[in-house]
């Protein structure tokens, strides 16, 4: 037993030397087996190996080690593992991950490392940084989307800390890092824009995070996954939080999800239905009659803020129609129980801008103003400059990639045959005539 | 014999669908209109104000029919009169399913009325009749008009056999039009649309697809059919020899004709402006068609239309100096008042006369389910029109223009300034309507940020989803992906895959 790990250890270092790496990821695969029946005495092995000569060496006896604890997770410390997990991240070479077939493995890791980390908040707090050079690690450019990014918005989440994955969120991605299993490359790819989805909606940046869960629900799909209904149950609170209405999906996600998801979030579409009645009597009769359902999905939170919003939308609908209302004539018409109340919604409402009004509390009257916004000043300027930019930034990237396609041979070819045929096709028909 | 006599009997059973109003058919073809049609089939009508002698004698055949039978349906004082007119028209056609209904309906009545005898309000509408008063059912009429009917259909039909064998085209489209009227004199509608249809293959000139397209459109008036109306009259007047090979006027009537079912189409399909202007198009002169709608029909349903959805240079130009529509307008002289004080801004009355008729509007068969979305149309219009040149208005005022209180007519003001058709604000305070100045620099720099922003998200997502597709990123059918918010907390050690190659 122990001569099969030397010849493990002697195995791997010879190959880490001559940088045969191919070679040696085929060689860790097949060893999986072995180490993991030694998971006892793998310390060992680790001494003998270094985290930067060795790297996948290290990462496959790492993976073992997560492999071999799973099912007696109870009993035994895995902070030693965690530890060794984290030095290995911050000291691995890079270079030796990248581009050989271990890409995978080092994944699979980072999975088994959230996994272990996952029950415990502060764990959690402390794998964020570890996380985050998991993904520096692996990634070539900034805006490319790596399996460990789902991982990366899960800790966070759960250690309720977001500001430092959102430097993660907030860049746009361009490119996605596979491996060979699609299934599991959609699996985390649906988990990173729900959670990511969830941890905008946390930070009441609805706009962005609508956007998330549109992803995650335009996803191709030939069946529906579980993450894409509650995708749906979220964008559908979003939705009406933020914009009062339900928006339409696009047309291209395919029909499975229109035809299953709607069915099954009844409750939510109802809510959506009495949202869109602006009567707030029908909005709260539904959400007494589905609060089970609420609660069981944990949207209890967001569903309350809906029928907040709902008093906001409402009073904003009447600074279209009204310079001046009295409290009184507010409370009466968005259905608050009194003036009071309407006063506090408006007041709130006033201080982030949502309204532009001014309460006059002798007479009970609120004079409803226009938007001061007169888009002459500097700021506003700079702003839609730097909008323009953007926008332009994006064109010449749609550019350049219409330009791929152009210039990719199976493009090329398939074009070039779809003519040919056209042509003989009318030639045939000429011919006939 | 037998197999004629079943022939005749079909027409029994599915009679029905053609009468319970204008329920089914309509249900199948348009789900919206559903909706109203059953409320307003609850409307009752307390007090109407017509002439029903009158009003029955300006139509014949089917139309007289339904229209009574509508009467009967919603306003229960007419109830009794108007189906023993209807009875006793029907007496005089082959129509013996519609017989047994029309009689089947008195009978309830009548049994209604003797068992709840105590009950003073039934009591009061049937106070006056007494059993002599309602005709008993006459099985031997049934019985002979049913033998009559099945001879003549069998003559027909063996006269069409006759005329195929000899293949003389000419015959056999006339034999089809045969068949057709008798089949629509028994109250079969769906196989006298067939046979209407049939003798299309038959028409050799542009007379006879005109006339074979008259036939259609009426019998699909009656099934209430409109897709087909508007489909069949475009075909009729984009029939090359349309305007030749008749007379002027009679090429007029057809126009007219034309012209009227279309309008009643769009009415029913809820396009007012094109019923509107479908109707007013129509020639007093040659409006003579009382199997389907009567100049004063015209004149009602193409004024309220035009009234409801015209603006004022369109009302002025094609409704109150139109000579033609102007002799409509002078057989319903309340109509014409409406318009005329329309359109002179004297709202008030307008709007009280405009009351005055609706429960006549009401017993109207085809208008009826319209008569509310119709008036609402026309009091916002009002509203819009009387505030239009004003900077600001006092509502009092206003208020009392348009018969209403200060407050339900804030709310009315709310719904119209938030649909977008009024451009001002309510001072609620001091109970005055200010114009809104819009400020068109900002709108338009809002707008252009909006539609920037909403740009770049679709960008980012495309270049995202293109993404997706090249690395083949889909949910699939294998189970790690269905089950993958299951499998979250379960470490994906247990489901992992490695690659050994």
């Amino acid at each position: 037993m122990a001569s099969a790990l030397e010849n493990f250890v002697n195995n791997v270092r010879t190959l880490s030397a001559s940088e045969n790496f191919v070679e040696l990821v085929r060689y860790l695969n097949k060893s999986i087996d072995l180490l993991a029946k030694n998971w006892s005495i793998l310390d060992n092995v680790l001494e003998t190996l270094d985290m930067q000569q060795h790297t996948l060496g290290v990462l496959y006896v790492l993976l073992a080690k997560f492999l071999s604890i799973s099912p007696t997770a109870q009993s035994t410390d895995i902070t030693p593992l965690l530890n060794l997990t984290k030095d290995f991240i911050c000291l691995c070479n890079r270079d030796q991950i990248r581009n050989t077939g271990a890409v995978q493995s080092y994944y699979e890791m980072c999975h088994n490392y959230t996994n272990e980390i996952i029950s415990d908040p502060t764990k959690c707090l402390q794998g964020i940084p570890v996380l985050m050079q998991a993904i520096e690690n692996i990634r070539t450019v900034s805006t490319q989307l790596t399996p460990i990014h789902a991982d990366l918005c899960q800790i966070s989440l759960k250690a309720k800390c977001f500001n430092r994955a959102l430097k993660y969120l907030n860049a746009d991605i361009t490119e996605i890092a596979t491996t060979e299993d699609i299934h599991s490359d959609s699996k985390y790819f649906l988990l990173y824009y729900y959670y990511g989805g969830m941890i905008y909606t946390a930070m009441k940046n609805y706009e962005r995070a609508l956007y998330f869960y549109e992803v995650a629900l335009s996803t191709p799909a030939l069946t529906m996954s579980y993450i894409m209904l509650e995708a749906y149950k979220k964008f559908i609170l979003v939705a009406l939080i933020l914009n009062g209405r339900l928006i339409v999906l696009p047309k291209y996600p395919s029909q499975v999800i229109s035809r299953f998801l709607k069915p099954l979030c009844q409750p939510y579409q109802e809510l959506a239905t009495a949202f869109n009645n602006s009567t707030c009597e029908d909005v709260r009769t539904v959400i007494n009659k589905h609060s089970d359902t609420f609660v069981r999905d944990q949207t209890m939170g967001l569903v309350k803020i809906v029928s907040y919003s709902l008093y906001k939308k409402n009073i904003q609908r009447l600074t279209k129609t009204f310079l001046t209302l009295s409290l009184a004539d507010v409370a009466h018409r968005v259905q608050l129980p009194s003036a009071i109340d309407a006063e506090t919604y408006i007041l709130n409402m006033i201080k982030s801008g949502e309204v532009y009004a001014t309460i006059n509390q002798k007479d009970g009257m609120v004079v409803f103003k226009d938007n001061p916004e007169k888009y002459d000043s500097a700021d506003r300027f700079l702003k839609i400059q730097e909008d323009m930019n953007s926008v332009m930034e994006l064109n010449k990237r749609i550019k350049k990639m219409e330009e791929e396609v152009k210039l990719n041979p199976m493009f090329i070819k398939k074009s070039v045959t779809q003519e040919d045929e056209l042509s003989s096709k009318t030639i045939v028909k000429h011919f006939t005539q | 014999m037998k197999e004629l006599e079943e022939n005749q009997m079909s027409p029994v059973l599915n009679i029905p669908v053609h009468l319970s109003r204008f329920g089914n058919d309509q249900e199948r073809m348009d789900v919206d209109e559903d909706n109203d049609n059953i409320d307003e089939q609850h409307l009752i009508v307390e007090n109407p104000s017509i002439d029903l002698e009158a009003l029955a004698n300006s139509y014949t055949g089917l139309a007289k029919l339904f229209r009574l039978i509508f009467i009967s349906d919603v306003c229960p004082s007419l109830r009794i009169e108007a189906l023993k007119m209807a009875l006793n028209y029907v007496m005089g056609t082959f129509n013996v399913p519609l017989y047994q209904h029309i009689h089947k309906k008195l009978a309830d009545i009548q049994a209604n009325a003797a068992g709840n005898q105590m009950l003073p309000d039934i009591a009061a509408v049937s106070a006056n009749v007494t059993p002599t008063d309602i005709p008993p059912f006459d099985p031997i009429w049934v019985e002979t008009k049913n033998k009559k009917a099945a001879v003549k259909l069998e003559k027909l039909d063996s006269d069409l056999k006759n005329y195929k064998s000899n293949s003389i085209k000419e015959s056999i489209r006339c034999g089809h039009d045969d068949l057709g009227d008798h089949y629509l004199n028994c109250g079969d509608l769906t196989n006298a649309l067939k046979c209407y249809s049939r003798a299309r293959d038959y028409c050799t000139s542009g007379k006879h697809v005109v006339n074979m397209c008259l036939n259609v459109i009426k019998v699909s008036i009656y099934l209430q059919n409109w897709a087909h109306v508007i489909s069949y009259v475009s075909k009729a007047e984009s029939t090359p020899e349309f305007s030749e090979g008749h007379s002027k006027d009679v090429n007029n009537t057809i126009v007219t004709r034309l012209k009227c079912a279309a309008g009643l189409a769009e009415l029913a399909t809820k396009k007012y402006k094109a019923a509107a202007k479908n109707f007013l198009l129509a020639n007093f002169d040659h409006c003579d068609f009382p199997e389907m709608i009567s100049p004063s029909n015209v004149c009602v349903y193409g004024g309220l239309c035009a009234l409801a959805t015209f603006d004022r240079q369109e009302l002025q130009k094609n409704v109150i100096s139109s000579s033609s529509f102007k002799q409509f307008l002078e057989l319903e002289p309340q109509l014409r008042d409406i318009i005329f004080k329309f359109y002179e801004s004297k709202y008030d009355s307008c709007l009280v006369l405009l009351d005055e008729i609706k429960d006549n509007l009401l017993l109207d068969l085809y208008i009826a389910p319209h008569v509310n979305t119709l008036y609402t149309e026309i009091r916002n219009r009002a509203l819009i029109q009387y505030f239009s040149p004003y900077q600001s208005a006092d509502m009092k005022k206003m208020a009392k223009a348009f018969n209403r209180n200060v407050a339900s007519l804030e709310n009315e003001l709310m719904h119209l300034i938030l649909d977008g058709q009024i451009q001002a604000r309510i001072d609620s305070h001091n109970k005055i309507l200010y114009a809104k100045d819009a400020d068109q620099r900002a709108n338009t720099f809002q707008k252009a940020v909006e539609i920037g922003k909403e740009y770049q998200r679709r960008t980012r997502m495309m270049i995202l989803r293109s993404a997706m597709l090249k690395n083949h990123i889909h949910v699939g059918f294998k189970n790690n992906a269905k089950d993958t918010v299951s499998d979250l907390c379960v470490a994906a050690g247990s489901s992992c895959t490695l690659p050994r190659n």
